[in-house]
């Protein structure tokens, strides 16, 4: 089936538009590749990792080729160097990355030294881990020489920003419940952590109480003050007088807590995941959290002024409460989310990981990943069984969407508990165009985390924040995927994160990396690197 | 404070026995205490337990924990052909059995199924409750006695699970909400209040079909019919609704801290039910009560909220009233925002009010009338420690502070007492011991 689309070019119009011209809409298909590709790994473990399970997405070779760092729970981490021919099908190489670590939750990439070479945070039950990138794809444990105190928790989440004044980065660590309680593990969460750069290194971690045991942090500018708050998404089935969090983040000053004097309303849910994009059109971060049963989509219809969000996630047809294929009717269970668009139509989907905790009979068991697809007037419809991404076989839990073979449709990975991962080449025929843009800038903070990406095609501007942070236990980076629909070109403009607003800047078709200060800049893939 | 003479005994004896007594790794009211705190949390995590699940389950812990109490104790009076359908069960043997052992037995198979459903972290707790309360229980006992006392517990538990298995609410499916469910036609109906999918169909709709325990059916505590749905500003019913909005639009701090204070909100709290168990479990520890006194009382209360649930919710299918929320935004108010959050059920009578007072009239009977107590039930989620001067004091607060969190009409709410004190004297009615 395919769907007419009519845009709607009216000026100041608020809504969510697609890009460019009529375009018929391209139903996602993808093809799963788990088998063929070479990704053979497991997340595995029992009550410890019953949450957790995240993967890394980033390019550890600068070959523009997104390689996957694997959570491992029980079993070691494992990584993968991608060797996938220009839009051919999925080809990975575990290799040894130094990475390689037993008892890791999550994973995320960030430049944590700003040199260009991307280093990588290692949740862990246990102490947590930065490793420095040597290049090669190769990495070394640098707690020491950064100073940074990797503790002794269950690590469940992170968020990393760059504060205004700092060289480095401050990184936020979510913790879960404390492990050692058997009978009465309830109330028992953990303080989260906050680790802010010094001179040369990190400071001594800062306890951010009351923690509520988070499972998805994200540092982001909900206000587009300038400045980005902490946003942080708590499990209800272990905190005692605990809700959702929002943090003020002034630089210099300790965290404080968002009171509902200034607007922020109690909102108690098995917080999961956080997804993060404007999907509304108003110029603001929305934010999708997944739970169990209803998930939330808030936005904020009163503006900026305060943060009084509203759930809209039944009118968008965003609630993904329960399975929508099978016999299996029971409540649904989500962990990782990530806003992108799978058919470059112009308008951001949703995907999200779903899967049983561990045998909690009052939830599915055969739990299918949602694909969820935003259509003209934008609602969003389900696509995953049509799209092949189901697998409600497993119990998923983190993931990735990024564009693996480069061919520029979004393909996805997901970290299966207690289960193989999976890995799916998008195959989707009749996409629309799309714009990748990666941004870089002089100094620290070189991968302009925090910064705002805008693209502009007629009236129409779609706007994602590029931030590190949020999902369940897993970051992304790398190229920044628009689609565009119809049109193969739009302008483009980053307000980066000092505050500076970018020119309007042409862009086409295919790879463009921005530079602060600089023209855009087009680019090509190279041949595949040569792996040590 | 009048304290009922029965109660004043048993406190006498447990004063004695405790200076008499040896000193022993566990006894039976310490296994006692310790799986029933841990029931509480069990409550408040495992999704399903909305009140009426919640409250089924105490009632069958309790008669569990009363039936292999009572049987060790000359004098007491099991509860068999006392309750609805509920057969006389296993016998003792003539033989030694030790208290701890059975009861820890037979609460670690009343729990696995009755809470058969919790997720792996209450699986994982269960499992190191039953460990650790197993090897204070076993300690310095015989193995033969062990063994004994270890069936016999797991066969009294097997006894009342087999019982309960047909009660009507063993088995609850999508957390209690129905997949499709057609509400009754005009503006006097329930229609649902929330943006959760989940819960646009009531919870638990035939949940007053079920067995009671106590009373005999789900409708043996009628009710009249509540206030006649109107619209006109003259009418009781508009009147009861205007009260709603004017009293919610100027709380207090102190009635704002009542509203939140017996919000008592599933998953976020040990639930309704859960409150009552837990501020007697208070008492209890308080006056360190004897084995008897706890497993009476404890199995009282659960028989009796349990019944108090099965006949409000059938008042409540049988008027599907509209709730404040609806109405008010409807027809006098749209912007109307009540201090908590609606439950997704029909809104005559008050849940909360019913069994309240159900719980206040079983607990003013046994304890005596004007017994005072404190409520720290909510203490670990930060909020303090409540003072009452009777059961009767608190049930009325808990039923208006349904009012101040502007979910129930004052109608619902007296109502609801009546209905539980009703309910409370088919419990009282029982009789468990040697007068």
């Amino acid at each position: 089936m395919r769907r007419a689309f009519v845009f709607l070019l009216a000026a100041g119009m608020a809504g969510p538009v697609a890009a460019g011209e009529a375009l018929a809409a391209a139903d996602p298909t993808f093809a799963e590749e788990t088998v063929s590709s070479g990704l053979r790994h497991s997340f595995t473990g029992e009550w410890e990792f019953m949450v957790g399970g995240g993967v890394a997405s980033f390019d550890c070779n600068t070959d523009g080729r997104t390689d996957l760092l694997l959570a491992g729970g029980t079993a070691p981490s494992a990584f993968f160097v991608n060797q996938s021919p220009l839009g051919g099908a999925l080809v990975f190489s575990q290799q040894p990355s130094g990475l390689e670590m037993d008892a890791v939750s999550g994973a995320y990439p960030l430049d944590i030294d700003s040199d260009g070479i991307m280093d990588v945070v290692l949740l862990r039950v246990g102490e947590n881990k930065v490793m420095r990138g040597l290049g090669d794809c190769t990495f070394a444990e640098a707690n020491a020489d950064w100073g940074f105190d990797g503790g002794d928790a269950w690590s469940t989440a992170f968020a990393a920003t760059w504060e205004k004044g700092s060289s480095w980065p401050t990184l936020a660590i979510g913790n879960y419940i404390d492990r050692r309680e058997e009978a009465f593990p309830w109330g028992s969460c953990t303080d989260n952590w906050l680790h802010r750069g010094g001179a040369s290194g990190f400071a001594a971690p800062l306890a951010m109480t009351p923690s509520f045991c988070a499972l998805s942090m994200l540092f982001t500018d909900w206000n587009r003050s300038g400045t980005p708050a902490l946003r942080v998404s708590n499990d209800r089935e272990y905190y005692k007088g605990g809700q959702e969090q929002l943090w003020h983040m002034d630089p210099g000053q300790p965290p404080r807590l968002f009171t509902p004097e200034e607007g922020w309303a109690r909102l108690r849910i098995w917080g999961m995941g956080i997804a993060s994009r404007d999907i509304t059109g108003d110029g603001l971060p929305d934010y999708f959290l997944t739970s169990m049963a209803d998930s939330k989509f808030q936005t904020l219809p009163e503006g900026p002024a305060k943060p009084a969000y509203a759930d809209i996630a039944w009118s968008k047809g965003l609630t993904a409460h329960r399975p929508y294929m099978g016999e299996d009717k029971r409540p649904s269970t989500g962990w990782h989310a990530q806003f992108e668009d799978v058919n470059n139509d112009g308008l951001a989907d949703l995907f999200v990981a779903k899967g049983n905790v561990w045998e909690m009979p009052d939830f599915a068991q055969a739990d299918p990943n949602n694909l969820l697809i935003q259509q003209q007037d934008g609602s969003f419809a389900e696509a995953g069984g049509t799209a092949g991404v189901a697998s409600p076989e497993h119990a998923a839990r983190g993931a990735a969407l990024a564009d693996f073979n480069i061919d520029g449709l979004i393909d996805l990975v997901v970290v299966n508990r207690n289960g193989p991962a999976q890995i799916w080449r998008n195959t989707t025929t009749g996409a629309g165009h799309r714009a990748q843009l990666r941004l870089s800038q002089d100094g620290p903070n070189p991968d302009a985390i925090g910064a705002w990406i805008e693209v502009r095609q007629g009236e129409t501007v779609q706007r994602r924040e590029n931030f590190v942070g949020g999902g369940h236990g897993s970051g992304q980076a790398g190229w920044v995927h628009f689609g565009l629909g119809a049109s193969p070109e739009a302008d483009v403009r980053i307000i980066w994160p000092d505050g500076t607003t970018g020119p309007w800047q042409p862009v086409a078709e295919g790879f463009t990396r921005i530079i602060k200060g600089q023209d855009p800049i087009r680019w090509t893939p190279p041949p595949l690197a040569t792996i040590p | 404070m009048t304290v009922c003479f029965r109660y004043l005994t048993a406190l006498l004896f447990v004063a004695t026995s405790v200076l008499s007594s040896p000193a022993r790794a566990a006894d039976p009211q310490q296994v006692l205490t310790q799986w029933y705190r841990l029931v509480l949390e069990l409550v408040r995590h495992t999704p399903t337990y909305s009140p009426p699940v919640a409250a089924r389950s105490f009632g069958y812990i309790g008669v569990t924990v009363w039936e292999v109490t009572a049987s060790g104790i000359p004098g007491l009076h099991s509860l068999s052909g006392q309750l609805n359908a509920f057969s006389p069960a296993p016998a003792r043997a003539d033989a030694p059995y030790d208290e701890a052992v059975v009861l820890n037995a037979a609460l670690t198979d009343a729990m696995a199924d009755f809470f058969g459903n919790t997720g792996p972290t209450g699986q994982r707790a269960m499992q190191a409750m039953a460990r650790k309360q197993r090897e204070g229980a076993v300690e310095g006992v015989p193995p033969d006695i062990v063994a004994r006392s270890e069936a016999y517990g797991r066969a009294v538990a097997a006894h009342v699970q087999g019982w309960s298995a047909g009660d009507g609410g063993a088995v609850v499916e999508n957390m209690g909400f129905p997949d499709s469910y057609v509400p009754g036609e005009g503006p006097a109906h329930w229609v649902p209040t929330s943006a959760i999918r989940q819960q646009q169909a009531p919870l638990l709709p035939g949940w007053g079909n079920n067995r009671p325990m106590a009373m005999p059916d789900g409708s043996s505590c009628p009710l009249p019919p509540p206030p006649d749905y109107s619209e006109d500003p003259a009418s009781q019913f508009y009147r009861e609704a205007r009260e709603v909005l004017d009293v919610t639009a100027s709380l207090t701090d102190a009635q704002k801290l009542i509203a939140r204070f017996w919000s008592d909100d599933p998953m976020l709290s040990p639930t309704p039910p859960g409150h009552w168990i837990s501020l007697t479990s208070e008492i209890l520890e308080r006056d360190r009560a004897d084995i008897a006194t706890r497993a009476e009382i404890l199995a009282r209360l659960g028989i009796a909220i349990s019944d108090a649930f099965i006949g409000c919710w059938d008042a409540k299918f049988q008027y599907d009233l509209v709730r404040p929320v609806t109405y008010i935004r409807r027809v006098i108010d749209p912007g109307f925002e009540p201090l908590l959050i609606t439950p997704p059920f029909p809104e005559y009578p008050s849940g909360h009010s019913t069994q309240s007072g159900a719980a206040a009239a079983v607990l003013t009977d046994f304890f005596g009338q004007n017994f005072a107590f404190t409520d720290s039930t909510h203490a670990d989620d930060g909020m303090p420690p409540r003072d009452f001067p009777s059961f009767d004091a608190a049930a009325e607060e808990a039923a208006l502070s349904r009012l101040y969190g502007g979910i129930h009409f004052r109608t619902a709410i007296e109502r609801g007492l009546d209905q539980g004190r009703c309910i409370g004297a088919y419990v009282t009615a029982l009789k468990m011991k040697d007068t």
